[in-house]
Order: structure tokens, then C-alpha cells, then sequence
């Protein structure tokens, strides 16, 4: 018998793909940002290849993720509307701010990134350009900072909101899974935060893939694939197992845990002990493995209402 | 909810009285001009379940339950969704963007994203076009079994606070305290 007599019916899946992706995209940012901002604020030398492509991937990966969430909108062309109405219980609201100002903090930063790396004859131009960027470098020394700092607290801001907006949905139990049961405290910030930082290192290595020493980073990387094992155990062990079972079983087992988590930590673990440059093909399983990550969990929380 | 609200405006579903005939679905496809495929209400069947002599088979009203603590409310970015003077939810289509945030929120599936304006939809009560005229909503005049009840329950000598202060009721889901402002009564459902 049709089950609503009449009336067909519509269970629509509010938040799909694109949602995932740009989730994903925000945590790259984030990610990719705080290596490079790190490295730079930390290191002495100039900036190298990494900071450089952490810089450039961030402004890049977040307006991208930007423009698929407008995209998503039923009414794209009013998306500025979130500027001006203004909910501070809704976390949503609060995020739109947040990554606005990262936003903005990824482009300055990564045109002094340019700026710096013009200066230092690590990208080729003419004389007058290069004396000209030298120019400017040289009096944005405090902006650079600055922005660096701010743009790691944003950064850091940015992550961890992509878990809060899920996690403030009180209705979806999965979605405001608390973390090791304590009550209040969400367990999808802390995930999404650890997988934002893995695969915007990830990515950074990508972009720098030839350089000669990237064994700290592979190092950190190892750290944050082992400690997003644990909170992947740790959910698992929080919820019920319907979550992980049906059509998302092979997207969890096959791609996050196997494709996203498990085969980068040997290989990396491999490739650091015999010194072999893995850094392509490691990174791109993390960072395919963050994409496959935010569609079980988006999914996985809709599927069961 | 606000609680300089001037009513509370509740309905009362007396399952066991509705025949499943879909009066109030269709009323309320004219009243409100909803979108092909699209509902704001919908009365879908329970069962049959179980086997002679024990089936059982009924229809459950299905719509917005005007929650007083609406998790809608709270998570909408810009504020279009919001609870009314009188204590309804409702949503501004001038300022909703269809971020879909509330439907990923509404544990009772009751909202939809309008085909034709893009922006978050759902029942209203029929508040502008009809309560706020003193009339009743499309699907409680419709109600062709009698199983529909609304009114104003702070007034303590409407048909609804009447009904409630004498019947067992029940409100869906009320592990997620959202307080929802639609009462179901399974009095005499077989
Ligand atoms: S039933 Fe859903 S749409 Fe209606 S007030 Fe409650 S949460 Fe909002
Ligand atoms: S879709 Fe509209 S009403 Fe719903 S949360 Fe977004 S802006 Fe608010």
C-alpha cells in the first residue's frame, strides 16, 4: 500500500554534496593556512616552498568552498543578507563572520607571501618589479606578522566551526554526538579540526611535493592520522552502529578508514623510514580521505530522521 | 517563545476521528498555493500492522508543530524564521536565503525548501491569511471526520482548552524538549 496515501512521499536530504564539499574545502583552508602561517611564523628563512603553497591553497580553497555554499542557497543571489540579519544563537550566523574574516586574512596574507618570495628571487621578475616588491616587503614586515597571528586564530576559527555547525544541531542526534559522552562538549569539532589540519598539510605537501626536507611535516602528519584514528574509534564507539552500516558502510570502512587513513599512515610511516619521497600519492589518499569524511558524516546524519 | 506572546495557538488531532480522505491536504494545497509535488500537510497511514484479529491501521496528521522552544528558530542565521506576536513560527521570505539550516533542524521533517521562491516553507497556521481574521485554519474548517481542533489555549474557555483539560494527549517526539503546540489524542484508535 503507498505508505501516505495520496500524498507522495518527499524525504529530501536537506544538505547533499556540495555542503560536504565546501566543509571540506573550509577545512583544507584552515588547514593548509595554519602549516604555512606556522612555518613562516616559527622558522627563520624565508618562505619556503610549503609556506608558499599553503598560502596560495588556502585564499584559494575557501573561496571555492564559498562559492559552492552559495550555490547551494535556494536563493544564491541574496546570500549578502547574511551580513545584515544577524542571529548571534545561531551558529551559522556567527560562522559567516568567522570565515569572512579568514577569508580576507588568506588574501592579504598570500599576497605578502608573493611579495616576500618576489623580494628573495624565489619567483622570477623583471628588476624593477622585483625592486619594487623588495620595496614592499620591507614595509609590511609588522602587517605580515600580524596577519599571520590573526590568520591562524581564524584559521583555527574556520575548522572548527565546519564541526559546530553540525554539532549545534541539538534535533540530530549523530550530528551532536558528545565527545567521550561529556555532556556539552561536541565530538565533530575536534574530528573536523584534526581532519582539517591533516589534509591542509596534506595539500600544502602536494603543492610542494620536490622539496628536500619535508620529514617534520610528514612527522606531524603521522601524529594527526593516528589521532583522527582514535576519534573515528571513539565515535564509533558513541553511536549507534546503524550509522556506519547500509549504503555509507563502504564509504566508511573502504573510504575514510582504509583509502583516507589507514594506507597513508604505513605508507608515510614506510616512506620516512626508507626515506623515500611518498609525499604524492600519501597526501592525495589524506586529502581524497577528508572529502570521502565529510560525506559520511553530513550523510550519515540525514539518512536516519 | 516569546514571551510577551498575546496567545498561544494550539491544534488537537483526534486521530481515532480521521478517515485518512485528505480533505486537509488539499484545503490546504488552495490555501496556500503550494508548489506540484510539495506539502505543508500531509496525512499518511500508520499500517496495517499486525494480523487479524489484531490490525490495526490509522492516519497521522503530519505538519508543522508549532514548537514553542523551535530548534528552527534558533539555528536560522538570519533570523527569518521567528515566532510571531501571537506565538507562531513563521518564516520572512524576504529574508530567508534557503540556507536549508532549519530543515536539517526540524525534527518533524515539516519543512521544505518552495520550488517557486527558493526560500523555507512550511505550515503557518494559516496565521496571515485566516487566524489573524478570526478564522480557523483551512484544514481545521475542511475536516470533514471532526478530527480537528484549534484555538487559543492561555483562554482557558476555548473549545481547545477545554478538550485538553479533560483528554489524554500526547506531542511528537518530546524527547527533544522543543514543546510543540500540536496535541494528538489516541483515545479509541484500534
Ligand atoms: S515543527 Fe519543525 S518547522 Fe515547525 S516549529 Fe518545530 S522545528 Fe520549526
Ligand atoms: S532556509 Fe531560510 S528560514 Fe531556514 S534557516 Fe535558512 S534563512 Fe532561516
Amino acid at each position: 500500500m503507498d505508505v501516505t496515501w495520496g500524498a507522495g512521499v518527499s524525504h529530501e536530504i536537506a544538505w547533499g554534496g556540495l555542503i560536504a564539499i565546501y566543509l571540506f574545502l573550509a577545512g583544507v583552508a584552515g588547514g593548509a593556512f595554519l602549516t604555512a602561517a606556522l612555518t613562516d611564523l616559527l622558522g627563520k628563512k624565508g618562505p619556503s616552498k610549503v609556506v608558499r603553497s599553503g598560502a596560495y591553497i588556502a585564499p584559494v580553497s575557501i573561496i571555492i568552498g564559498l562559492a559552492l555554499l552559495v550555490f547551494d542557497l535556494g536563493r544564491p543571489f541574496s546570500f549578502w543578507k547574511l551580513l545584515f540579519n544577524v542571529n548571534f544563537g545561531s551558529v551559522m550566523s556567527i560562522g559567516v563572520f568567522i570565515i569572512s574574516i579568514f577569508t580576507a586574512l588568506s588574501v592579504v596574507y598570500a599576497y605578502l607571501i608573493w611579495v616576500s618570495s618576489a623580494a628573495s628571487g624565489k619567483i622570477h621578475l623583471t628588476t624593477g618589479a622585483a625592486q619594487t616588491a623588495a620595496s614592499v616587503e620591507v614595509r609590511s614586515q609588522g602587517l605580515h606578522k600580524a596577519v599571520a597571528i590573526f590568520g591562524v586564530v581564524f584559521a583555527v576559527g574556520t575548522a572548527t566551526y565546519t564541526g559546530f555547525l553540525l554539532s549545534a544541531v541539538s534535533t540530530n542526534v549523530f550530528w551532536s554526538t558528545p565527545l567521550l559522552g561529556i555532556q556539552g562538549v561536541p565530538f565533530l569539532p575536534f574530528l573536523f579540526l584534526v581532519s582539517a589540519l591533516s589534509t591542509g598539510l596534506a595539500a600544502a605537501m602536494i603543492g610542494a611535493f620536490d622539496s628536500k626536507d619535508l620529514t617534520l611535516y610528514k612527522k606531524v602528519d603521522i601524529v594527526l592520522i593516528a589521532l583522527e584514528l582514535i576519534l573515528l574509534v571513539v565515535l564509533y564507539a558513541s553511536v549507534k552502529p546503524v550509522f556506519f552500516g547500509g549504503n555509507l558502510a563502504t564509504l566508511f570502512w573502504l573510504g575514510v578508514v582504509l583509502i583516507g587513513l589507514l594506507v597513508p599512515f604505513v605508507l608515510t610511516i614506510y616512506g620516512v623510514m626508507r626515506h623515500k619521497n611518498l609525499v604524492l600519492p600519501v597526501s592525495s589518499m589524506v586529502v581524497l580521505g577528508g572529502v570521502f569524511l565529510r560525506y559520511f558524516i553530513v550523510y550519515a546524519g540525514q539518512i536516519l530522521r | 517563545m516569546d514571551a510577551l506572546a498575546k496567545k498561544h495557538y494550539a491544534m488537537v488531532i483526534q486521530v481515532a476521528k480521521c478517515l485518512g480522505c485528505q480533505a486537509c491536504t488539499v484545503a490546504c494545497k488552495f490555501q496556500n498555493h503550494v508548489p506540484e509535488g510539495q506539502y505543508r500537510t500531509k496525512t499518511p497511514v500508520v499500517g496495517p500492522n499486525g494480523t487479524y484479529p489484531n490490525v490495526r491501521m490509522y492516519f497521522e496528521k503530519e505538519a508543522c508543530q508549532m514548537c514553542q522552544v523551535a530548534p528552527c528558530v534558533q539555528v536560522c542565521p538570519t533570523t527569518a524564521s521567528h515566532y510571531n506576536e501571537d506565538g507562531v513560527v513563521l518564516v520572512d521570505v524576504d529574508k530567508c536565503v534557503g540556507c536549508k539550516y532549519c530543515m536539517t533542524a526540524c525534527p518533524y521533517d515539516a519543512r521544505f525548501l518552495n520550488k517557486e521562491t527558493g526560500t523555507a516553507d512550511k505550515c503557518t497556521f494559516c496565521y496571515e491569511t485566516r487566524v489573524s481574521k478570526g478564522e480557523k485554519p483551512a484544514c481545521v474548517s475542511t475536516c470533514v471526520g471532526g478530527a480537528l481542533m484549534f484555538g487559543d489555549v492561555d483562554d482557558p474557555q476555548s473549545d481547545v482548552s477545554q478538550f485538553l483539560a479533560k483528554h489524554k494527549t500526547e506531542v511528537r517526539k518530546p524527547e527533544f524538549g522543543t514543546r510543540p503546540s500540536v496535541y494528538y489524542v489516541y483515545e479509541g484508535v484500534k
